[in-house]
This record gives C-alpha cells, structure tokens and sequence, in this order.
C-alpha cells in the first residue's frame, strides 16, 4: 500500500517537545487508561494541523500504529483532533509529535483543561436529557393513540387505565430529568423576583403533570379523568431540541477561533547564569529573563531584542502577513513568530499582560459567555405571560366556592391551551434556523441577540484595508521612455524583483508573469541587493539597450538626473526603474478591490442604508477606492480615535452603526458599534470582539446578511403574532370551559408546529430575491 | 384484549430497556462526531 511507505523508521525527538516527556507534563493533555498498573497505558488528545482531506487522517493512524508503544490512534477530520493511547515505557510524547510531523502534519498538544473537559461532559448531558424526552416522548404518544381514534367509552376502562399509568411512568423521566433546568431556572427567576419563558413553561408542566396524574390514579375524583402526558413530553422534547441546536451552534463557532488559541507557544530556551540555555515552560519564565528564540518558533513574551536582528512575523496581532524587521533593542510581541535568524531577547512584559495573553482571555471569555436570545421575545411576551398567569389564577377563584375541582381544571385548561409553548418558541426557532443558514454560508455569529441588532442598522461603516479591498497591491499601468517597450521593462523589473519579499516586488512580479512576455531579449543580472525602504539594484550584464546599474525603486533612490519624467500621480503607489542612462519607466501600482466590492455598495444604498468610508490611508488612495466602488461619503487619514470620535457622533444622531473591519486598531470601534463584521483573514483580537465574522471575507454577503436578518425578524414577528392571537382566542374559550381538554391539548400542539414550521423557512438564504434586485441595480 | 394486561407492561419495560441502551450508547461517545463515522466506511482496510 501506498501509505506504508509514510512510515518513518527512525523517530527521533525534536528539541522543543523534549518538555512534554514527564509525567506532570503529559498529564495537561492525556489521562491514563486501562487497568493493568504494571503495563500503564496513557491516552492523549493532540490537536492536528493541515488535514487537507478525508485520506489524511488514515494516514495520520496508519503512521502512528505502526510505531511501537502506540495502542491505538484515531483521528477525527471534523475536529482536527486525534486520541492516541499509548505506553509510557516504549514511547514518549516527543516521539509521537515528531512522528506525526514527518508524516507531514503538524500536531500540538490539546490543552485537556477542565473548561473542555465540562463542555464535553454538558454536552453529553444536555443531549442525553433530549433524547430521553424525545424517546419517552414518542412512547407516550403510543399510548394516547387509542384515544385519537375512538369515542369515548370505547376502550375498556381498565384498559384505559392501563394505557394512562404506562404513560405516566414514561413521563416521569421527561418531568423529573429532562425538564429539571425548566424548573430550576424559574426557581431562580423567582427568586430574582423576574418573570422569563422558564416561568409560566415550569408552571404549565407541573400543573399538566399534576392534573394527569391525579386523573391517572384517581379518575373519579374531581379532577377528571382525562391525561395530558402526549402533549406534556411533546412540549418538553419541542423546548430541549430548540436548546440543543443552540449549544451546537455556538460550539461550532467557537472551535473555529480554538485553533487561534492554540498555537500558544509552550516553551522556550532560557539562558542560564553560566551562558548556556535550558528549554522551560514559558509559564516558569520571569521578568528579565533572557531566552533565545530559534527560527519558526513564537516569542513567549513581549521582550526587546539584544543580540541579532530579524524578521517577525506579527500578523496575529495585525493583520499584516508582511514580515517586519526588527534591529537591536527593537521591542518584539509575544505570539508573533521569528522567520529570520535565531536571536536573543530580554522579557519585558510576561503572561496574561502581554497583548496576546489579552486576545487569548478574549477568546476564552466568549467561550464562557452563555448564549442569550433576543430581549425581544421577552419584551413582547412578559406582559403578556402575565396575562395568562392571571387569569389562570382568576378562573381558580373565581369558581373555587363553587367547585374545587371545576375552579383547578379551568386554572389547567388556560395553562395547558395557552402553554406558552408557542410564545416561547417564536423567538429561538426563528433565531436558530437563521444562524444555521449563517453558519453554512461561512458567517459565524457570535449571539444571537445581533440578529436583531443587525436587522435595525441604518448605516455601515466600512475600513478600507483588508474588508473593501484585498490585501495585496496590484500593477494598474506603465509608463515608458521613448523607444523602450512597456513589455521589456516590465521584464525587466520583474527580473529584479522577484529576488524580494516586498509587496511592490511581488506585485511587479505578479504582473509579469501574467502578460505575454517575449523572451527574446537576453539578459543577466548580477550583484542584485535590496536596500531597506529604498529600492533594489543590480548590475546588468549582456542587454541591447541598457546597460550599467539597473535600480528599482522610490523616486529618489532611482532618478539622480534632472531629466523629465511624467508627473507624480497621485492615484497610485508609484515606482521607477532606471538604469545609467536615466529612468527608464514608471509603474503605478494600486491596491486592490475586491470583486464583489462595488456590487454590495450598490445593493446597501438600494437598501437605504447610509455606506461610509473612514481610513487611515492617505486622502488620494482612499478617494480612488471610493470613487471605484461607489462610497459617496468617506474620510481619510483617521486614526482609531478618529474614527471613533466619528462613530459616536453618528451614535448621537441616533444612527445605528454597522462597523465593518478587520484590522487591530478596529478593535475598540467594533466593540462600540451597534453591531460588528469582521473578515475571517482578519486579527484574532478584532474577531473576538465581532458579532459576526465572514470566514471567506466575501463583502458581498454583507447585503445578504441583513437582509436574512431583517426577514428573521419578520418572521419572529409573525409567530409572536400569531402565538398572542391563538391565544386570546383560546383563554376565553378555556375560562368559560367551552374547551375540552383534549381541544386544548391538539390546539398546543398544532400551534407550536406552525412557529416552527414557520421557522424553518428561514434555513435557506433567500437568493431568489436577491439576484432580482440586483439585476435592476 | 385481555393480552393487552401483559403487552403494556411488557412495553413499559421494554422502553426502560432500550432507553439504558441509549444511555450507555451517549456515555460511551458514540454521538460525539457522528461523521467521521460515516466517513471511515470508504476507507481501505487497515493491515
């Protein structure tokens, strides 16, 4: 088999992971199993790196299992995970990580703290407290059957009583597991002295049970003969599916931002008194402690260079994947990565302090933060829940002298037809199946609540790098001297600068590679250097036209002459190439737009909604990017407080603000906007604070967004509506008596299926619509 | 119909059965990543 020849037959320990090998260490991420204490086994969970497919993770096993000491190992694609077992006494931790990178992939340890262990643990609580009412609740409907289908006095009565204590003991897992956090929560509501859905559904369940059963065991006595527990374990099963899709959604999102977390770095060689290094946990490192960083490792700490320079990789922090160069004393971040050369730095500012440990406590943070529904919901239903509360209280009463058992039947029948399971359910239906048709259009919404956040916006702000346009420049244009061909030069350039990393030189190179070049002129280039914020040079060797230095680069570094070049335009980035003679040519670069960009900013002013600009670039970029994609209003040159001086003063005329960005500066912006998008390329900090994040950074889903928003609040609306007029129709006819109970029951049912029923259409985005309106645009 | 004063009980009980099958099922992890599952059918054998 193919495969097997992936199998590394000498596996050797890479210095870094040496850390792991001690018990204390490998216990953060495994547990041990088994019984045998004299053939101790461990169980590890990793975290992989670049699964491309589904045949990458039998790889991944297959390598694994055949080195000794390994158990088993299994891999899990959706979760980037694999659990290995495997014996201390024939393989360590180093070995396996080592393993598992020369088979191609990259594993680190998963962090095994309690947070997750809990999640997994309510997890499978909360999915096995559904499946027991979803069970119980199909096994109870079995036995309401008989009484769908026949008249009264058919079955035999002690069959029925039969029917109805099987029924009985099947609801009671449903009421005492399954429904426990109903109760619970408005135990504490109560205790609170607030009123929430938990409220009247708790009330609504527990009279239901107690009605149904005293009817079940005494069906003589005044409180009737007829049992509720179909529409009883339905309502419950209804309620825990809704919690339940919402749990996983939101776990969803969060293992999205886990892999950020991650790539924490865990340890680092610290210098020791005598000049030598150790390699320590980065959480043993202290102020002042001096650590030497190897190429491709993370700093641990925020620290300053003090023997060797580099380039660093910061673009966790902003966004900016061009490596930076750092000289001595330059300060470096933790969490940025070392791509130069091996170098030493003093810590200044370690753990939690440092701007990453700040980014990882975000995340966590969102991680704790409990899902919440919309207050809509609440605000629309709580006088309302009132309404039936009271009068359930005020049927009770009113007939108590007249009858006890008519006066507690009327009280259950305006609970159980009004059962606020309708009402209840309006909200978070809609809410989630909106979410899923985010979630598999690549969005990823951080609560709830900014559905309806979104849906009310009336202006957009958007940040020009990184969200309207693409992170890289791109060639527009060349000019030429007199006799050179745009092509050659072009050539030319290319040729030299395909020796940098600078986006200038790529773009250049780009370009070239692109257009049709004639290769028939022949040339060779020597001696190519590339000085720092100037430009390149080289010496040309064997070319028809040119000859001597060639240079590319920055107006001053290239023309020393007075000969006359076009003027500057100031549209663009511009850079010249000039050989002994003079310049040469000009080529204006320009970053650019993303494709989709000119078409959203269309459909928001179709959507009469204000479309903003506010940049910190320079007024003549920011204007051409404008002009290009049809933003009327916009501002350059702002720094974060500018923009957030603007944004509050937008607030202050009573505008709701939609801030679009991506960058860390946008961090303080989107957190004080009414809602906020981030792009998914975009820095960890800014997509901890985002409501939403757009994983492919498509601008043109925004539109789309909103407009899902806005018909999910439609939609709220209807079933809200037709919740509180189902019901002002039924309480009458309850407190009168005009219902019967089983009327009341199917009346439940039937409307609590049509809020979901309802909802449900919102699990496609709504395309149809959209291409209409943007044919007419 | 009197069959019927066995059939119910009988199903009670065989319900409670089948629910501790699911339970044990749950505890086990067998719902934790339901796709990976699916997926390990098109794979070849491992030796």
């Amino acid at each position: 088999m193919l495969t097997n020849t992936f199998i590394p037959e000498d596996v050797s320990p890479n210095p870094s992971w040496v850390i792991l090998d001690t018990p204390d260490q490998w216990l953060r991420f495994s547990q041990p199993v088994g019984d045998d204490p004299k053939h101790a086994l461990v169980q590890s969970s990793l975290l992989l790196d670049d699964l491309r497919c589904a045949a990458c993770s039998g790889i991944v096993e297959r390598g694994l299992t055949g080195l000794p000491g390994i158990v088993s190992a299994r891999v899990s694609m959706s979760k980037k995970r694999a659990v290995v077992v495997w014996s201390p006494d024939l393989i360590l931790p180093s070995n396996i990580l080592s393993a598992i990178q020369k088979l191609g992939y990259s594993a680190s340890p998963a962090s095994h703290n309690e947070n997750q262990l809990n999640a997994t643990a309510k997890s499978r609580a909360a999915f096995w407290r559904w499946l027991v009412a979803g069970f119980c609740m199909m096994q109870v409907m079995m036995y309401a059957s008989p009484s769908y289908f026949t008249k009264a006095g058919d079955i035999a009565t002690d069959i029925n009583h039969l029917l109805n204590w099987a029924a009985w003991l099947l609801s009671l897992p449903v009421m005492l597991f399954s429904s426990r956090s109903f109760f619970s929560n408005a135990w504490r509501d109560l205790k609170f002295r607030q009123i929430s859905m938990d409220l009247p559904v708790a009330l609504g369940i527990g009279i239901t049970f107690i009605v149904s059963s005293a009817a079940t065991f005494d069906p003589s006595g005044w409180w009737g003969h007829v049992v509720y527990f179909d529409s009883l374990t339905m309502f419950v099963f209804f309620l825990l599916s809704a919690r339940l899709i919402e749990v996983k959604l939101h776990s969803k999102t969060l293992g999205a931002m886990e892999a950020l977390v991650s790539r924490i770095p865990e340890n680092t060689e610290r210098q020791n008194l005598d000049g030598s290094y150790t390699r320590v946990l980065n959480s043993q490192l202290n102020v002042g402690d001096v650590v030497r960083v190897n190429i491709g490792e993370a700093f641990p700490a925020d620290g300053k260079l003090i023997l060797g320079q580099t380039k660093v990789d910061e673009s966790l922090l902003t966004g900016e994947s061009t490596p930076i160069h750092k000289n001595l004393h330059d300060s470096v971040v933790a969490g940025s990565y070392n791509l130069g050369q091996t170098v030493n730095i003093v810590l200044e500012t370690i753990g939690e302090s440092t701007q990453y440990g700040q980014i990882v406590n975000l995340i966590n943070q969102a991680a704790i933060e409990k899902p919440r529904l919309s207050q809509l919901a609440d605000r629309v239903a709580r006088p309302f829940l009132f309404f039936i509360i009271l009068s359930a209280v005020a049927a009770a009463v009113l007939l108590w002298d007249i009858d006890h058992g008519r006066a507690l039947m009327t009280a259950a029948a305006v609970l159980i037809v009004t059962c606020p399971c309708a009402l209840s359910l309006a909200t978070p239906a809609a809410m989630l199946a909106s979410a899923s048709a985010f979630v598999k259009r690549g969005i990823l919404i951080r609560h709830l609540q900014a559905i309806e956040s979104i849906a009310n916006i009336d202006t957009v702000i958007f940040d020009k790098t990184g969200t309207l346009t693409d992170n890289h420049i791109e060639l527009k244009s060349i000019h030429v001297k007199e006799g050179c061909a745009e092509l050659d030069s072009l050539a030319l350039a290319a040729a030299i600068a395909q020796h940098s990393m600078h986006p200038v030189s790529r773009a250049l190179v780009t370009a070239a590679s692109q257009s049709e070049l004639s290769n028939n002129v022949a040339f060779e280039l020597v001696d190519i250097q590339e000085l720092v914020g100037a430009g390149m040079s080289a010496t040309i060797k064997v070319h028809a036209i040119h000859s001597g230095q060639l240079k590319l680069g920055s107006a001053q570094f290239c023309i020393t002459g007075h000969e006359t070049i076009p003027s500057a335009d100031k549209r663009y980035q511009q850079v010249y190439l000039a050989d002994d003679h003079g310049w040469i040519a000009t080529f204006n670069l320009q970053e650019a737009v993303k494709n989709n960009a000119a078409q959203a900013i269309a459909q928001l002013n179709e959507a009469k909604l204000e479309v903003e600009l506010l940049s910190g670039d320079q007024l003549h970029t920011v204007e051409n990017t404008a002009k290009t994609i049809g933003i009327k209003q916009f501002q350059a040159a702002c720094s974060p407080s500018d923009k957030l001086l603007r944004l509050q003063w937008l607030k202050q005329q009573g505008r709701k603000v939609l801030m679009v960005g991506d960058g860390l500066n946008d961090g303080p912006i989107l957190a004080s906007a009414h809602v906020s998008i981030a792009m998914g390329k975009g820095v960890p900090l800014t997509l901890a604070h985002a409501d939403y994040v757009l994983l492919n950074g498509d601008v043109s889903q925004i539109p789309q967004l909103i407009r899902h928003a806005k018909k999910t609040m439609w939609i709220i609306k209807q079933n809200i509506a037709w919740a509180i007029v189902y019901n002002t129709v039924c309480i009458p006819l309850a407190f009168f008596g005009w219902l019967s109970p089983w009327q009341a029951g199917l009346g439940m049912a039937i409307s609590s299926l049509i809020v979901v029923i309802n909802a449900l259409r919102l699990t496609q985005f709504s395309t149809v619509q959209f291409t209409d309106s943007s044919s007419k645009a | 119909m009197d069959i019927l004063f066995i059939l119910i009980p009988l199903s009670v009980v065989m319900a409670l059965v089948v629910l501790g099958g699911l339970w044990w099922a749950v505890y086990r992890g067998q719902f934790e990543d339901i796709e990976e599952e699916g997926r390990r059918i098109f794979e070849e054998d491992q030796e």
